[in-house]
């Protein structure tokens, strides 16, 4: 009987041993992230899922794009008869609106969430170093770098005042690592600090490995043969520009110096990408082009970097192409804004983008996709669907925002090379920078109409936005910072 | 060598082989055989010959043949016999063959009983015939001195045995004539004889005293029988007899009255839906409904499942569907685990209860055939639907103002006129169309069942089948279930014992076609289900509405409709069980045992809706190939289950020890698929390969879901001459849901008691039975999601990105995320008088469960909202009674009375931030236009989870007609608001459970079991959602039209009819709520023996049952929103071969 029990006994604590291995269970249908992690592919995925998480509609597949800040800086002319999208509060600055609130929690999560994904590929990939072949290693944690970089930029526009306004003020968390800890809230000189940290790293990793500088990186339309950017052998090498690139963490940078006022990092930075010239400007025909299928309305040579969101398409359609019943514009506010009866009549983007629907209301057209015949066929479009991250025209703005105080002649030569290639013919001549400022920011938003990025540009010069039909509304932080989430600020954070 | 009949042996062999089968007494073998051959006919029957001249070898073979006897004898011997005339009918073997053998040169000799043997007459000097062994005729009789058939006589210490025939008589020969006889018949007391040498016997045998509920001796804890006297823990163990004569159709129900504590959740909802699983707690809730999601939880779409008790079958692991599917005719008894010392085997599994469920092993013996017919007809119970006819309904329309220009500006007075005399014509034209009853009808559901049992030495066999079906109340709804079961015992010598049991079990169910009942309970009576052609329509009526500036022409959609196309909604699954153990004697005493089973259960859904169906009735002409749907799912789940147990007891002198140690594991996979498709043309092919494409926007999707449990435990029951017991439990489990930082969890349980009666000083006292027990432990469960505690990347399926698929992070992984721990104090007496005549056992206990996992929120800058942690503490708190009364007790009358009745009570002792939030999140969802009448769950610290949160009401001004509130600070107002929310009630009843009586008069038996719960509390939502917030457009309940505050000075309960204002959440709706209904009415007639033996059976039984029968409720709202209740009749016959 002792015999047995022992053996029992015995077998019991044998068993007992080997048993929290066999406890270790891995989830089939997801993966656990210390799986994820083991493999180069791994990494890959999990990068791309960044991008595909930002180009959901709470961030930049829809709302950072084309929603809430072009609405807060009254771009687009809102029904007031039922609000159909719920902007209506948010478009006077009404920020106790429960539609506001909620946006604003939704685009804040995304945001941030988006952040611990790449803080997770951060925490793991230097571990991990040696699973990985060719420039993998540097893309991925270069890229992750500049995304969380990226992320956190725009969390500070949106939710903290301009660096002019108030340096010191509590902004906004910056958050580096994977925890269920809070992180406490950092000025706005730190945050920019620590973006243009992160985005100076990533700029020398990236330097040696992306192939978007090689000389044979050859942008253009997919159907383009002359392009090479799908031409890798490697998916995960294409499409550069959809990407955070080595030359989209330039622009960042030149967009965060900018930010700080540090004029000659932001120029230096702004001219790299604009003298590589690696971004020709959109020709004309394509722009223009009759056929819906060969034109190009995004201006897609022009990105340095684009999110790439073709599971938007419907909800951008809907958005845009409802009358009254989505996001338009009277016809005399676009008129206003392209100056069509003025200097811009020519302008090729009011041309364009601003087209009269049935029902009389002025549709943006610049995310009109062709319809395809069967669900994703290449050809029904001459590019994807994009959401512009960073324009080349960007660039040049920050270039001649840059060298005005230096010299006012090559600033407005800057300039004056956007307006040409958007067809307004007479260039500026401004002598004053109060003037010269003024023309900026109204090409910028002829530009960036519907890309978000007005918005930051008003609150940075701490300028009036011109509301519709030429109403003024004065530069203030009370508009210009969105208070942060009540999620957020419970916890103190 | 041959060694039955007509060998051809020599003379002398056979000499020799007589002599040697006497020199060793007949060997083991042979008497096996010879039983084999002969078994229970041998002798018992009398033999019956007719034959003239016939030759003697023929006349043997016929007496081998009716008696079974094995015969030896030498062939040229019987050349020399002569031919025999025989003629007789029933004789004795005695006197048949000494009449063949009388002129016969032949002799014979009776060996044991059964062989007879053949020589030459010795010396013809003297005829001296063989001495005649000694033989025994008996009559068996009843208490009635009715004779008793099928009673086993048995000689004591020797397999010899046979049974009685139909007239109650037996015989016996071979035997000592001192030997003792042992009686045992089914339905009566074992009984021994002694012979003292009498050759005739008349037997009498009392019947067996039965009891209501047979107090179990023992107890099983899935693991062991722990001897129940001296057990101290909460086990309540019902044979599967008794819970068949309670609720014949659903096993769960019925174990709930004889435990109330085994709490049902009422779903007002699913009603009798026959296809809805229940949401069963033990002794109160131990888990918070997660709050992570963004879905606000009513009291209503609780999500099921997360208080479960743990069910085990014969030894492993089982889910719920399994017991609501399981055959109750293979239960022996269910044991209900309620305290940590009875549960704490089972650790993590532990604390919302343990169900024990033993299946019937095979008996030994003669091969048995029990078949049991069940009809089971359910008839819809619409007693507390009471809606207006077609001309209360126009009457009710016109009070509410539908037809005044003043209301409803966007019609001029005519065009409202117009529809107003339009639908008095369809109602003077006679319409008047009781909807409610449309989709229902009395269902006829029936149940075969058939158990072949037997075996003999170490073999036994059980063979089970079941046709079962149960359609429900609402047309084409139902679920049948098939199933098999094959039980094989093999008994190695008297060390090892194996067994397997295979189970197969189909299961089908539907779903009504008719959808909801809630959709018939809103159907204006004056719209008329058919058109004018006598087809059911498609659209009952269009009216015209002006709204968002627009003139709308709204079309009132008939639900019949979707009933007439092909439309289903059907699932099935699978499922084979095979369970093997094997008990090992290792020594008096000690016993190892050794078990697995593996269960695989594979199932699917398939789902069709026709393009034709109401619901795709608006869709444009653009969205053709949108119209109709086909989602299919698919399941399969794999569980391996595993234990092994060294069980040892000892007795010396007064002390008791039984130990138990063992290690079991646990593994689950179940791999889950589904997907969806849309755009059907027609539904004359509902088949998946004939739809357009993928639902839009949708993708296939597959979850697999893995979990391991490994975990080993002792137990030690202790007892010191059974007077001072002790049980002491422990147990580590290791589970692959807990976290990596926390994977191996202790529990623990310790009991002790006193069985006072046992006492010399009790000697003399009315108490027959005073035992008081204590009890305290620690068990666990865990309720939440595998991987929860692991950081988990899924991916984008429906959007790839262009450079490749996107995986991203969806959970914080805690990993110090634990089971939930309870810690369980229970104190417990049994009091029986009088011989146990009065039984009374109160139980009190005491639960604190810590731990509880719940989400917790996060700032939304860590990435995520929430993560699941270990917050909150819950404490229940009740006392329980059980009360048994044997008012009569002898031969042929029976009266008891029992009782079962508890009281629980729930506290939340704390909670996470999150759920704080998620109060917070309910404030915004009670004013939103779809939850407003309704209260919604919500969590407060030192609340019940059971209370009802409602703003104070002060009833109807009855000079303004508006509703007075009192706000938080004690102020009145008129206006309602949401911060003025409090716990205004709460819907623990005061006393809950179920009582009954038993009477047994002969061979009838009834049974009567009412269900009661006083003094709790119910929010009445018939009177929000279908009397004042009731839309006048469609029907109503009856008290729209009464109460109703119409001038100043109405006292009523009601708010203006006028007032098309939506009523909030008040306390105004909160009602008292004490119900009694008849649960279950059981009625039984045994047919005599007589009878049933005429009929070639063993017994025979008729019964009826019917549940429901009667339900009466102090509030008085709609039961069976979207299924209606049903009452049920069975009638069944069981029949015994």
């Amino acid at each position: 009987m002792r015999k047995y029990s022992i053996l029992l006994l015995a077998l019991v604590l044998l068993t007992l041993a080997s048993c929290k291995k066999w406890l270790n269970l891995t989830p089939e249908s997801q993966v656990a992230a210390q799986d994820l992690f083991k493999t180069q592919e791994g990494f890959e995925e999990a990068l791309n899922g960044v991008y595909t998480r930002c180009g959901q509609g709470d961030i930049y597949g829809q709302e950072l794009t084309c929603g809430l800040p072009d609405v807060l800086a009254q771009d687009y002319s809102l029904s007031t008869i039922n609000d159909p999208l719920s902007y209506l509060q948010s478009a006077d600055f009404n920020y106790t609106d429960a539609n506001f609130l909620n946006r604003e929690n939704n685009l804040w999560s995304g945001l941030y969430n988006a952040v611990v994904n790449c803080n997770l590929i951060l925490a793991n990939v230097d571990q991990q170093k040696s699973i990985f072949t060719g420039n993998d290693y540097a893309l991925i944690k270069g890229e992750a770098l500049a995304l969380r970089a990226y992320l956190h930029f725009d969390a500070l526009r949106l939710f903290a005042p301009s660096y002019a306004s108030n340096s010191s003020a509590p902004a906004i968390p910056y958050v580096t690592t994977y925890s269920n800890k809070v992180t406490s809230l950092s000025t706005v000189s730190t945050v920019v600090k620590d973006v243009i940290a992160d985005l100076l790293q990533a700029k020398a990793i990236l330097a040696p490995a992306d192939s978007i500088r090689n000389a044979d990186y050859i942008v253009g339309y997919p159907s383009d043969p002359a392009q090479t950017e799908t031409s890798s052998s490697d998916l995960f090498e294409q499409n550069r520009r959809h990407r955070m690139n080595y030359f989209a963490v330039c622009g960042e940078l030149a967009r965060a110096y900018l930010f700080e006022g540090d004029y000659p990092d932001a120029l230096s930075n702004a001219l790299e990408v604009i003298n590589a010239k690696k971004f020709p400007w959109t020709n004309q025909a394509d722009f223009l082009n009759a056929t819906p299928a060969l034109q190009d309305l995004i201006l897609y040579k022009e990105l340095v970097f684009g999110w790439y969101i073709p599971w938007q398409t419907p909800s951008l359609q809907s958005l845009f192409q409802s009358g009254t019943g989505g996001l338009f514009l009277l016809p005399a506010d676009a008129q206003f804004i392209y100056e069509a009866n003025g200097v811009g009549g020519e302008d090729l983007r009011y041309k364009e983008w601003m087209q009269v629907s049935v029902s009389g209301a002025v549709q943006l057209m610049k995310y009109r996709m062709n319809p395809s015949v069967t669900p994703n066929d290449p050809t029904a479009n001459i590019c994807p669907q994009m959401a512009p991250a960073i324009r080349l025209s960007e660039m040049y703005y920050i270039a001649a925002e840059c060298s005005f105080d230096q010299s006012p002649s090559t600033a407005l030569g800057y300039l004056n090379t956007v307006r040409a290639q958007r067809g307004i013919g007479n260039p500026l001549t401004d002598s004053t920078k109060t003037q010269f400022l003024t023309d900026l920011l109204k090409d910028a938003r002829k530009e960036f109409f519907g890309e978000g990025q007005i918005f930051y540009m008003y609150k940075r010069l701490n300028t009036s936005i011109v509301g519709s039909s030429g109403i003024i509304i004065p530069p203030s932080d009370s508009i210009f910072v969105l208070p942060l989430p009540i999620n957020e600020t419970e916890f103190g954070g | 060598m041959q060694l039955t009949a007509y060998g051809k042996a020599r003379r002398h062999e056979l000499a020799l082989i007589t002599k040697l089968l006497l020199m060793f007494k007949l060997t083991a073998v042979f008497v096996l055989l010879t039983c084999l051959q002969a078994g229970a006919r041998a002798l018992a029957q009398g033999i019956t010959l007719s034959e003239e001249n016939a030759p003697m070898e023929k006349v043997l073979k016929e007496i081998r043949k009716q008696s079974g006897l094995t015969i030896w004898y030498e062939d040229a011997l019987l050349q020399k016999s002569k031919p025999v005339d025989i003629h007789i009918r029933n004789g004795n073997l005695d006197t048949v063959l000494a009449h063949i053998f009388r002129d016969q040169p032949l002799s014979y000799e009776i060996i044991n009983h059964s062989i007879l043997a053949i020589r030459e007459r010795e010396a013809e000097t003297s005829p001296k015939a063989v001495s005649p062994p000694f033989v025994v005729h008996g009559k068996v009789l009843g208490e009635e001195g009715e004779p008793l058939a099928g009673v086993s006589v048995s000689v004591k210490g020797s397999r010899q045995g046979t049974v009685t025939n139909a007239k109650g008589e037996f015989a016996l020969s071979g035997l000592d004539s001192l030997a003792t006889l042992v009686l045992t018949g089914a339905n009566t007391e074992t009984k021994e004889i002694k012979l003292e040498g009498r050759t005739t016997l008349v037997i009498r045998l009392k019947n067996k005293v039965q009891q209501i509920s047979e107090v179990a001796i023992t107890v099983s804890n899935g693991y062991q029988e722990i001897s129940k006297e001296n057990f101290t823990g909460t086990a309540v163990t019902i044979s599967g007899e008794d819970l068949k004569k309670v609720d014949p159709q659903n096993v769960l129900r019925s174990l709930q009255s004889f435990d109330p504590s085994f709490k049902i959740v009422e779903n007002n909802l699913a009603g009798s839906n026959p296809n809805a699983l229940p949401n069963i707690n033990v002794r109160g809730s131990t888990a918070l409904p997660s709050g992570s999601g963004t879905d606000v939880i009513s009291r209503n779409t609780l999500s099921s499942g997360v208080n479960l008790p743990t069910f085990i079958l014969d030894g492993y692991e089982v889910s719920l569907e399994q017991v609501y599917d399981l055959d109750i005719n293979r239960i022996k008894s269910i044991t209900l685990l309620k305290d940590a010392a009875a549960t704490a085997v089972y650790g993590s599994r532990a604390a919302n209860g343990v169900v024990v469920i033993t299946t019937n092993p095979p008996k030994n013996g003669k091969l048995q055939v029990s078949y049991n017919y069940e009809l089971n007809t359910t008839t819809p119970d619409l007693t507390q639907y009471h809606v207006l006819d077609a001309s209360q309904k126009l009457a009710y329309e016109n009070m509410a103002g539908l037809y005044n220009a003043n209301n409803n500006g966007a019609l001029s007075q005519d065009q409202l006129n117009d529809v107003y005399y339009h639908k008095l014509g369809m109602i003077l034209s006679g319409v008047n169309t009781y909807w409610l009853s449309q989709p229902l009808q009395t269902t006829f559901g029936q149940k075969h069942s058939v158990y072949v049992e037997g075996g003999s030495g170490p073999f036994r066999v059980g063979l089970a089948a079941r046709y079962e079906t149960s359609p429900g109340v609402m047309k084409g709804s139902g679920r049948d279930r098939y199933s098999t079961d094959l039980t094989l015992s093999y008994n190695l010598g008297s060390k090892f014992l194996f067994r397997n049991d295979i189970s197969a079990t189909q299961m089908n169910s539907v779903a009504s076609p008719y959808g909801d009942f809630s959709n018939y309970a809103r159907m204006n009576p004056y719209y008329p289900k058919y058109d004018s052609t006598g087809h059911i329509a498609q659209v009952v009526d269009t009216y015209v509405d002006r709204s968002g500036g627009g003139v709308t022409t709204n079309y009132e959609l008939n639900p019949m409709y979707d009933a007439t196309l092909k439309s289903f909604n059907k699932d099935q699954y699978f499922q084979f069980v095979d369970a093997f153990s094997a008990d090992w004697t290792i020594m008096q005493g000690l016993r190892l045992r050794g078990q697995i089973s593996v269960n695989r259960t594979s199932g699917s859904s398939d789902q069709f809706i026709s393009p034709m169906a109401n619901e795709y009735y608006f869709y444009s002409s653009t969205q053709l190939n949108e119209k109709g749907s086909y989602t299919y799912g698919d399941s399969v789940t794999t569980v391996a289950d595993g234990n092994m147990t060294l069980n040892y007891n000892h007795k010396l002198g007064g002390h008791f020890l039984n130990v138990l140690v063992g290690a079991n594991f646990r593994t689950s996979l179940t791999d889950t698929k589904s997907f969806s498709a849309t755009g059907f043309t027609n539904d004359q092919f509902p088949d998946i390969g004939f739809a357009y494409g993928y639902a839009t926007g949708s993708t296939p999707n597959s979850y697999v879901d893995k979990e391991r449990l490994f975990g080993t435990f002792a137990s030690a029951n202790y007892s010191y001459k059974d007077k001072y017991l002790m049980d002491l439990t422990f147990r580590e489990d290791g589970s692959s849901q807990f976290g990596s930082n926390n994977r191996i969890a202790p529990f623990s349980a310790v009991g002790i008691g006193w069985n006072m009666h046992k006492e010399d000083f009790m000697k003399g006292s009315p108490f027959s039975r005073l035992k008081i027990r204590a009890s305290t432990g620690l068990t666990g469960s865990v309720s939440f999601a595998p991987y929860m505690a692991q950081t988990t990347y899924s991916y984008y399926t429906g959007s790839w990105y262009s450079t490749g698929a996107g995986a991203i992070v969806s959970n914080y992984g805690n990993q110090n995320l634990q089971w939930q721990k309870t810690r369980d104090y229970d104190l417990g007496m049994e009091i029986g008088l009088l011989q146990d005549r009065i039984l009374i056992m109160p139980r009190y206990y005491y639960k604190l469960t810590t731990g509880l996992v719940s989400s917790v929120s996060l700032p939304p800058s860590t990435g995520f909202s929430s993560y699941l942690d270990n917050v909150g503490n819950m404490r229940n708190t009740g006392e329980e009674l059980n009360l048994q009364v044997n008012v009569i007790r002898n031969r042929n009358f029976n009266l008891s009375l029992t009782a079962n009745l508890t009281h629980n009570r729930n506290v939340i002792v704390k909670i996470s931030d999150a759920l704080k939030a998620y109060n917070e999140r309910v404030d915004s969802a009670q004013t939103n236009s779809a939850n407003m009448g309704a209260p919604l769950l919500r969590y407060q610290e030192g609340q019940s989870l059971d209370a009802i949160y409602a703003v104070r009401s002060l009833g109807i001004d009855p000079e303004t007609g508006n509703e007075i509130f009192v706000k938080k600070n004690g102020t009145l107002t008129y206006n309602w608001s949401v911060n003025d929310i409090v716990p205004a009630g709460n819907t623990e009843s005061k006393v809950e459970g179920f009582f009954g009586t038993n009477v047994r008069y002969k061979q009838f038996n009834l049974l009567l079991n009412f269900y009661t719960r006083l003094g709790g509390q119910l929010y009445n939502q018939t009177l929000v959602d279908r009397v004042e917030n009731a839309d006048p457009h469609y029907n109503v309940d009856y008290r729209v039209l009464s109460q109703r505050w119409e001038k100043p000075g109405d006292r009523v309960f009601f708010k203006n009819v006028a007032d098309l204002g939506q009523t909030q959440v008040s306390s105004r709706f909160i009602q008292r709520d004490n119900v009694l209904a008849l649960n279950s009415f059981y009625l039984s007639y045994d047919a005599g023996h007589g009878f049933s033996s005429k009929l070639g059976m063993r017994g025979l039984r008729f019964a009826f049952t019917t549940n429901d029968l009667f339900w009466w409720g102090s509030v008085k709202q709609e039961r069976g929103i979207d299924y209606p209740y049903a009452r049920s009749f069975t009638t069944s016959i069981l029949a015994n071969f």
